[in-house]
């Protein structure tokens, strides 16, 4: 048995040389909704939102460095300072901001469960229950880490979206062009997309989670260079893949003009890579990029809550010991698998909305998360340097300007054609 | 005579920002901060801060009445009369509300959500005390404006002499009385609460604890805990420690550091312990090896159990166990074994050759802990002997060390987790 053990921990000791939280989150980024977004950006804009991506990207990096920074720096998590720093009323609502995105990014998780099941024929009646509960015991009861393994394994199916990019060879100058060349429009569904991309990159629960992370794996203001680089190449793979899916969905599907209609449609850009197997292998990248992050989602919430109120919390307490934590984590994942159940709800809206939710709802943290690193008190010489400032704030402006866009254009539509001259 | 009468009890929280008014009237400025001496019998408000950009205060003397609504001078304010801030004062909204403390009534680190104060008078003097910090739901939900949905809840205080604030405050706020009550925490609570802080806040923290409340605490941690504090020590105060620590433990976190940080530590040592450190950590992690201490007692087989007894008294303390006896040739090969009590019960001038058992169990030292376990718990020991190939003594593994793998701590993240947040909830209780 130790020496299995063994064996094993040698074997994915190469993993852990490169992997640091910084990759780590950059892969449970790339969930179900990441690939969902992008897909739908690919097939509906072609090359067009590649320019999205791009900056998405960058503002990714610039966001993960900053909480990454602040978990190195104190030692402490994003809620946790959030409380110390603005008191009860701001940190109740930074909590309620993160729960209400991450009920919403769980239920495209079970989503994109429930389809990578549906691909075999299994009705979401059957797999997401079940799933549920799979989730719920292996953290609480049974030996998670194992398993954390093999849907990690899984995810890196989602490379293969590359092979297929490079295989379909598409019209690089004009991909390369629409990467570096900004587009825009004012159309409702164009913004939905482009808050929906921003939405899927960086999420409210992907800094708390880097920064809890960058804690609990006892990294320092000492070791932060490397945590650097960790996490722009995080960033870079995020990138990457986000990339490579608009790329392959906009040469297979939009130039073909086919529409999205469900998240399995992705499988089919595929398809000049996997032939007739490209949705199997579609299926398995989607289940263990949602698992993994159905483990992780409500977990790291309700650790999040827990750090900001002084409610008890660990996985290793009882339910009696630490109630809250339990109540939290349980109801997340009820209300996730009970959203991705609710009949006649399409699984591909529930997390292309889910992502759009958490576009909206980013804002309110970045702004904690900026005030935070620009405290000379807390973060001492490693506070943030101005431009480094202007470029967060400009960041924090233009995703808040877009949302108000959104909800215009949702409201009333007229009134933002008056504004963009339409 | 020397009788309290309590004038009035407020919760901090709802003082903040009312505002103080001066006898003529005029409105001064709004309840900011309130600054607290805690050097005395008790933790008494001295002033209260009450603009923006001043560390001058209001003399709490200076007070006519308190109420929720506002605050009145008993005389016209002057700026000359106000006091200013001395080192030993701490500001309770800046450095007490919303932080962590220590509660060392329940030996865990919670968060303070509020903070109440008793206004009383005695022998014509006023004073305002802090009297306890509130760590319920119901003071986190009176922060919110909702108190009323928990009404029917008790405040859940906790007494000023129950508390450690954590920020690093003035050393001089280090009383005698919190020290002496760390003390009496048991090392595994201690070992909780550190595990529990930050690194910064850690460090702060095992700086102010002896030598062997830190030995005793951190032989309580996990490994992957230890590592990490000895990684952050004072490399002096770091091989100090670890040459008190039982050598087998200290030799487990030697082997999880860089060579070149463990090396510097075994140079700092002195040369026999970091001798049997190198020894220890040549073995592979999970066998008896690397479990095995080699602080176990041995005699001469013809020595008596008089002469035993008395040297027992000398090796004792440094021992891990004394109640297993082993008896050895002169090339220490191991001959027999007694137990305390055989000893205890035999007669002062009876030969240990003649008292010892010679059917052993032993494990050699390439076994791994779950042989090691199956010995310990077939055969109900509480230590068996590590002997190598010519049957020469090693060490010994005691029950202790094995007791992770008979009974496994609850729900715990092993360490090859990538995603998990393991730390906070990593300890079983």
């Amino acid at each position: 048995m130790t020496t299995i053990k063994k064996s094993l921990s040698t074997r994915f000791g190469f993993f852990f040389a490169v992997m640091g939280p910084g990759v780590v989150t950059a892969f449970a980024d790339n969930d179900a909704g990441g690939i969902a977004t992008y897909a739908a950006a690919g097939a509906k804009y072609g090359y067009g939102l590649l320019f999205t991506v791009l900056i998405s990207s960058i503002c990714l990096a610039i966001a993960q460095e900053i909480s990454a920074r602040t978990g190195a720096v104190t030692g402490r998590g994003l809620s946790d300072l959030i409380r110390e720093l603005f008191g009860v009323k701001w940190t109740f609502f930074a909590m309620t901001v993160l729960l209400i995105a991450n009920i919403g990014t769980t239920a495209s998780e079970f989503s994109g469960i429930a389809t990578s099941f549906e691909i075999f024929g299994i009705s979401k009646y059957i797999s997401v229950p079940i799933m549920a509960f799979l989730v719920w015991w292996l953290v609480l009861k049974g030996n998670y880490s194992r398993i954390e393994k093999v849907f990690f394994m899984l995810c890196a199916t989602f490379l293969s979206y590359i092979v297929s990019g490079l295989i379909i060879n598409p019209p690089w100058g004009e991909v390369v062009l629409a990467s570096v060349t900004p587009t825009f429009s004012g159309e409702g569904e164009f913004l939905m997309m482009a808050i929906g991309v921003i939405g899927t990159t960086i999420t409210p629960w992907g800094q708390f989670y880097i920064q809890a992370a960058i804690v609990d794996k006892g990294i320092t203001a000492k070791d932060y260079r490397y945590t650097f680089w960790d996490v722009m190449l995080g960033a870079f793979f995020t990138w990457l893949i986000a990339f490579f899916i608009i790329v392959a969905t906009a040469a297979t599907l939009h130039a073909n003009h086919i529409s999205i209609e469900t998240v399995k449609d992705a499988a089919m850009a595929l398809e000049p890579l996997a032939g007739k197997y490209a949705s199997i292998l579609f299926s398995f990248g989607l289940l263990g990029a949602s698992m993994l992050a159905a483990f992780i989602l409500p977990l790291s919430t309700a650790y999040a809550v827990c750090e900001a109120f002084g409610f008890e919390s660990g996985v290793s307490k009882t339910s009696k010991e630490a109630p809250v934590f339990f109540s939290i984590y349980t109801a997340l994942i009820l209300l996730g698998a009970g959203i991705a159940l609710w009949p006649g709800l399409s699984l591909y809206k529930v997390m292309l909305a889910s992502q759009v939710v958490n576009g909206v709802l980013l804002p309110p943290i970045l702004i904690f998360m900026v005030l935070i690193a620009s405290n000379g008190l807390i973060m001492g010489k490693y506070a943030n340097t101005t431009w480094y400032n202007i470029v967060s704030w400009t960041f924090t402006i233009v995703l808040i300007f877009l949302t108000l866009l959104l909800l215009l254009s949702a409201i009333a539509p007229s009134v933002l054609d008056f504004f963009i001259g339409r | 005579m020397n009788e309290f009468k309590i004038l009035g009890e407020f919760f901090f929280s709802q003082l903040l920002g009312k505002p103080i008014y001066d006898k003529s009237g005029q409105k001064i400025g709004k309840i900011r901060d309130m600054a607290v001496c805690w050097d005395g019998s008790y933790p008494q408000i001295v002033g209260i801060k009450y603009a923006r950009h001043t560390q001058e205060l209001i003399a709490i003397e200076q007070i006519e009445s308190c109420s929720y609504q506002e605050v009145r001078l008993r005389e016209k304010f002057q700026r000359e009369q106000t006091v200013s801030l001395e080192e030993s004062h701490i500001y309770i909204s800046k450095w007490l509300l919303d932080k962590q403390i220590i509660d060392l009534k329940g030996s865990k680190i919670v968060r303070v959500n509020d903070i109440t104060l008793s206004w009383v008078t005695q022998m014509d003097h006023q004073r305002m005390i802090l009297v306890a910090v509130d760590i319920g739901v119901r003071g986190l939900f009176r922060r919110l404006g909702l108190e009323f949905l928990f009404n029917s809840y008790k405040n859940n205080l906790l007494g000023w002499q129950y508390i450690k604030p954590l920020e690093s405050w003035n050393s001089n706020l280090q009383l005698n009385h919190e020290k002496q009550q760390l003390s009496e925490l048991h090392p595994a609570d201690m070992a909780d609460l550190i595990e529990d802080m930050d690194y910064k806040r850690r460090a702060d923290f095992i700086d102010n604890l002896d030598d062997q409340q830190a030995i005793d605490a951190l032989a309580e941690m996990d490994l992957e805990s230890q590592v990490e504090i000895i990684e952050q020590m004072d490399e002096q105060r770091a091989s100090d420690i670890l040459e008190e620590m039982a050598p087998d433990e200290a030799a487990d976190i030697l082997v999880e550091l860089t060579a070149e940080k463990s090396e510097g530590l075994l140079k700092l040592m002195e040369d026999d312990d970091a001798e049997e450190m190198r020894e220890l950590m040549q073995y592979e992690e999970g066998t008896a090896g690397s479990l095995m201490t080699t602080e176990f007692i041995a005699f001469s087989a013809r020595l008596t159990t008089e002469e035993v007894i008395n040297q027992l008294r000398k090796l004792a303390p440094e021992a891990e166990t004394i109640y297993y006896l082993y008896v050895i040739d002169q090339e220490e090969h191991l001959l027999g074994v007694l137990s305390l009590r055989e000893l205890i019960v035999a007669s002062p001038s009876a030969v240990l050759q003649d008292l010892m058992h010679t059917k052993l169990l032993t494990v050699k030292p390439k076994d791994d802990d779950q042989r090691v376990a199956e010995v310990i718990n077939k055969y109900g020991l509480l230590a068996v002997p590590v002997v190598d190939e010519e049957n020469v003594i090693l060490g010994i593994v005691t029950v202790d060390d094995i007791l992770d793998i008979l009974i496994p701590e609850r729900g715990k993240f092993d360490a090859y987790s990538w995603f998990a947040l393991s730390k906070r909830g990593g300890r079983g209780r």
